[in-house]
């Protein structure tokens, strides 16, 4: 196309931006000349276009056509797969988790048959819940495949088979099926179409899965799960939170017994599930942990020597330091005990007994206890923590009382169990060890600190911010944790993660419980409190009651003479808090 | 060629309307049309929740797109660099709100619509491009210097976006940037020293990039090492293609996609399913469809007769291109799995607008394929 010259224009017209040139046709002479360049590269672009078109539609072509018989392909594939079954995988008791069924499913070629009317007729007759209508229209139908119903029983594929109508023909599927649901699907998973582990044991053991013939043995038990799972739930719908962790291990051998992650999803339909739900709060999501926190911290002061259960330190103004500003919930405004800063939770008192111990004593402490790195675990989905970089004061201040660091609630519960066993470290397993198995472990503070540690958790359910843990007869103890939630740069005040983290029996610790409920909203039954002793430490409470039975926990008299005298603390000054 | 004359460049509104390409809007019609249907039926038969709202959209992108077309080409000249800042401030926004928010964040809400400022950012780029190249004389194009603007243009976007992390719109803004340069006039050498210079560039910012984002390269590569996500998806995809054969399973029959074997199949695997439903047959004829787009966008392009119009029609057309490309080729496990539409089909509100809103510039081109710009967006006539 050639572009008009026009000699008629005023070539000096004045202008929105910038003087004219006074000769326009040279313009149009320049965008001739760059249209003469545009034209080859044009063609060559419009050469890609083709080449690039002509090679998706080839592609067409290829995956629909030159494979053909899609349906039939489909049907090698899963034929194929059958012949390698994946081993089942059940709890320490043997309670079916995951098994793999193989079922028939009926499917007819049109084209095959002979006369269809009579084909449905006695079709219908064998399978009664099919409409005759329906069948006689698919197999009436031009295609060449159809399926007329899937997953059959036995009984069912040999009455069709006895009908001996040509054109009929099964297709064995096989199918990852979860008895238990909702219950347990974070820690078993779920497979794909194709019979892949995508999430879980699955995902992580899907090699042994696929050549092993027997089951895979969890150290999960499905009654303790289910305990903890109704506790929990409750206390997130009651609460209207967000979601909820729980998890129970046995503390001298490092198994997880139980291991919910709320919201969770039905692992047999994965398809309905949403990232959330499938999310394994557990032990992929990592969580500033607020008090619980002070746990470590005090260990740390107790096994370092630089403080004593009769230590004092003055909680009695806030801390400034730098823009933050560290205050206590239950304001007390004068110095305070070491039981009395855990049992009241003061996080003034928590930073001070830091400061005074150092942040290398601190950050030595949780890097023994394994706070500071990913944990090793069954389950590939783990989070890695969230730790200062670089460690200033300031954070060993804050991470004192939970805040500043993230680790995931397994970490927590591994970390813990060794504050309250003795103090041996165990890493964590969700597989059932073999019968003699004993566990690896590593002394990581003294029996002395385990021992203070664990008056110390007494006194917060017996008289602390963790009374409605108390489970009648099984000598509880633990820490609660209120943590505000990190929203943006600054932390939101509405937003809780509130958790109680419990032992018992906690003057011989066999179990640790750890409840978690995300964003809780206080009710009128709380008087509006959110925090962990209102919301988490009664599931930790009544789960206790409801598990130490079936763990064969005979109940004791909590006020026998031997029990207090395990437990007291002597010589120091420990005043009840008035309220809550 | 009436307009030649010398009074016609000022068109009433009636006449702009008359003088549209209504092949074209007949023709993105049916494509839409196609959509609906592939809607209505990954719904299981229903209008409901997709095919519906999708119907609605459409709708509005029409206006939206006769309202752009009717006005002058000038205009669009003169607020190319306008544009081109909303579009770059929305997606800093977007990415401030995300740092925020802790993960990637790509909407914009508007109450009304969500706005995905990096779609909008496809269209506004090409327009901003369009507008320097508009600017320069061939010999001012053979400058390296007068290619730093244009490729800053590119580059700071592609930067944001592909933080968010969004790999596939970035290399489409990268790409479609590039043919413009190409289609521009630029020298093949510079090319070869962008490219190499690229090449140089990759290891250093490959030593500079924290573990999570080495991982996430990691996935894009391998996309099996990622379980979860997208090696799920083009497996279940080429089964569902290669159960289709020459004529489908039939409409609302594709048992790949109607049992959620097939994920996001309303979104961009929704080539897959109208392949296992239509069958081979509806898929070339979709992609014939396309074609035909494409011609139109050439030669709307071609019979322009100023520079702006002739470099936007083609950067428009490239782009649509590459939304149709990088999709089908996806879909068919041709190339790795990156997120990206099928242009006027899959369900979604801004990649329609901002498609839509291209083929309005088009129309535009179109309309006023002779009138003259000069080199700042005036009337020369």
């Amino acid at each position: 196309m050639k572009a008009p010259h026009r000699y008629d224009d005023n070539p000096c017209k004045p202008r929105h931006f910038k003087p004219p040139p006074c000769a326009p046709v040279a313009l149009d002479e320049a965008a001739q000349q760059t249209l003469d360049i545009g034209r080859t590269r044009l063609l060559v672009t419009a050469g890609l276009f083709v080449v690039a078109f002509a090679v998706i539609a080839l592609r067409l072509v290829d995956v629909t056509l030159v494979k053909p018989a899609g349906e039939a392909r489909i049907a090698h594939t899963t034929a194929g797969k059958a012949a390698v079954s994946r081993a089942d995988i059940v709890d320490r008791n043997g309670v079916l988790l995951a098994t793999t069924l193989s079922s028939p499913s009926l499917f007819a070629n049109p084209k095959q048959i002979l006369d269809a009317r009579e084909a449905t007729q006695k079709l219908v007759e064998v399978l009664p819940d099919l409409s005759q209508s329906e069948v006689y229209a698919k197999l009436t139908s031009d295609r060449s495949f159809v399926w007329l119903k899937r997953l059959l029983t036995p009984r069912q594929e040999f009455e069709v088979n006895q009908l001996g109508i040509p054109g009929f023909q099964f297709q064995r599927e096989e199918r990852r099926v979860y008895p238990e649901g909702n219950l347990i699907a974070h820690v078993v998973g779920y497979t794909g179409l194709d019979n892949k582990g995508l999430a879980g044991i699955e995902r992580g053991f899907d090699d042994i899965l696929k050549e092993r013939k027997q089951p895979l043995q969890l150290s999960i038990d499905i009654r303790l799960q289910e305990i903890l799972h109704d506790e929990l739930s409750r206390a997130v719908q009651d609460f209207s939170a967000k979601g909820g962790v729980g998890l129970v291990m046995d503390v001298h051998t490092g198994e997880v017994l139980a291991l919910v992650s709320l919201p969770d999803f039905d692992p047999n339909k994965p398809g309905t599930a949403t990232p959330d739900t499938i999310f394994n709060r557990a032990t992929l999501g990592t969580y500033e942990m607020g008090s619980t926190f002070k746990i470590f911290t005090t260990a740390m002061a107790l096994d370092s020597h630089t403080a004593t259960l009769a230590s004092s330190y003055d909680a009695s103004h806030p801390i400034h330091i730098g823009r933050f500003t560290i205050h206590d919930y239950h304001d007390l405004h004068r110095a305070l005990s070491v039981p009395e800063i855990f049992e009241y939770s003061s996080n003034i008192g928590a930073a001070r007994m830091a400061m005074d111990a150092g942040t290398d004593r601190l950050k030595d402490f949780l890097g023994r206890l394994g706070l500071l790195k990913p944990p090793v675990f069954e389950i590939p989905e783990i989070g890695a923590p969230l730790v200062p970089s670089p460690w200033h004061d300031v954070n060993t201040m804050t991470v004192a009382f939970g805040h500043g660091i993230s680790v995931s609630p397994l970490q927590l519960a591994i970390a813990a169990s060794a504050v309250v066993n003795g103090g041996i470290l165990h890493p964590a397993t969700i597989i059932k060890p073999p019968p003699g198995f004993i566990p690896a472990g590593q002394q990581v503070m003294s029996t002395r600190t385990s021992d203070d540690m664990r008056r110390l958790m007494r006194l917060v359910v017996e008289q602390g911010t963790g009374e409605f843990a108390a489970a009648p007869g099984y000598v509880v103890g633990g820490k609660t944790g209120t943590a505000e939630k990190v929203s943006g740069h600054s932390y939101a005040h509405k937003a809780l993660l509130s958790s109680f983290l419990g032992a018992f029996p906690i003057n011989d610790p066999r179990y640790l419980v750890l409840a978690i409920v995300d964003e809780p909203h206080g009710t009128p039954k709380t008087h509006g409190f959110a925090t962990g002793g209102w919301t988490a430490a009664p599931v930790v409470g009544h789960a206790i009651q409801r598990m130490a039975p079936l763990l064969g926990i005979p109940p004791v008299d909590e006020n026998a003479p031997e029990i207090r005298s395990a437990l007291a603390i002597d010589g120091v000054q420990v005043k009840k808090l008035a309220s809550n | 060629m009436a307009a030649f004359d010398a009074s016609t460049p000022r068109l009433s509104i009636a006449e702009k309307l008359w003088s549209l390409n209504w092949g074209l809007v007949a023709l993105l019609t049916i494509i839409a049309c196609y959509g609906f249907a592939m809607l209505y039926s990954a719904a299981n038969g229903s209008l409901e929740p997709w095919a519906a709202r999708q119907m609605v959209r459409y709708a509005v992108a029409l206006v939206l797109m006769l309202g752009v077309a009717i006005v002058d080409i000038r205009f669009w000249l003169r607020s190319a660099y306008i544009i081109y800042s909303i579009a770059f401030v929305l997606l800093i926004a977007v990415e401030v709100r995300g740092a925020i928010g802790m993960g990637a964040q790509r909407w914009i809400d508007l109450g009304v619509i969500q706005l995905q400022p990096s779609e909008l950012m496809k269209v506004t780029l090409i327009l901003a491009l369009a507008r320097y190249f508009h600017g320069l004389t061939i010999e001012e194009i053979a400058r390296p210097h007068r290619l730093i603007i244009p490729a800053i243009l590119i580059v700071a976007p592609a930067v944001l976006v592909l933080k968010q992390p969004d790999l596939g719109t970035a290399m489409k803004l990268v790409l479609s940037g590039g043919a413009m340069f190409f289609l521009a006039g630029v020298r093949i050498w510079q090319f070869g020293a962008v490219i190499a210079a690229a090449g140089a560039a990759l290891p250093l910012i490959w030593h500079h990039m924290r573990d999570y984002q080495k991982n996430r390269i990691y996935t894009f590569l391998n996309p099996e090492s990622d379980p979860l996500g997208t090696g799920y998806h083009i497996l279940q995809s080429k089964i569902a293609l290669g159960s289709g054969g020459v004529f489908g399973k039939g409409f609302l029959l594709g048992t790949q996609s109607h049992l959620n074997f097939l994920p996001e199949k309303q979104t961009d695997f929704i080539f897959t399913m109208l392949a296992e439903e239509l069958g081979l047959v509806g898929g070339l004829s979709l992609l014939a469809l396309y074609t035909l787009v494409f011609i139109y966008g050439f030669a709307i392009a071609l019979r322009s007769r100023n520079h702006f119009g002739r470099i936007l029609g083609l950067g428009l057309t490239i782009n649509f291109f590459l939304y149709v490309f990088i999709n089908t080729a996806m879909v068919m496990g041709l190339i790795p799995v990156v997120g990206v539409p099928l242009p006027l089909i899959s369900y979604g509100g801004t990649a329609m607008l901002t498609v839509m809103f291209g083929f309005g510039l088009l129309m535009s081109v179109y309309i006023h394929r002779d009138v003259r710009v000069g080199r700042f967006g005036e009337n020369l006539s």
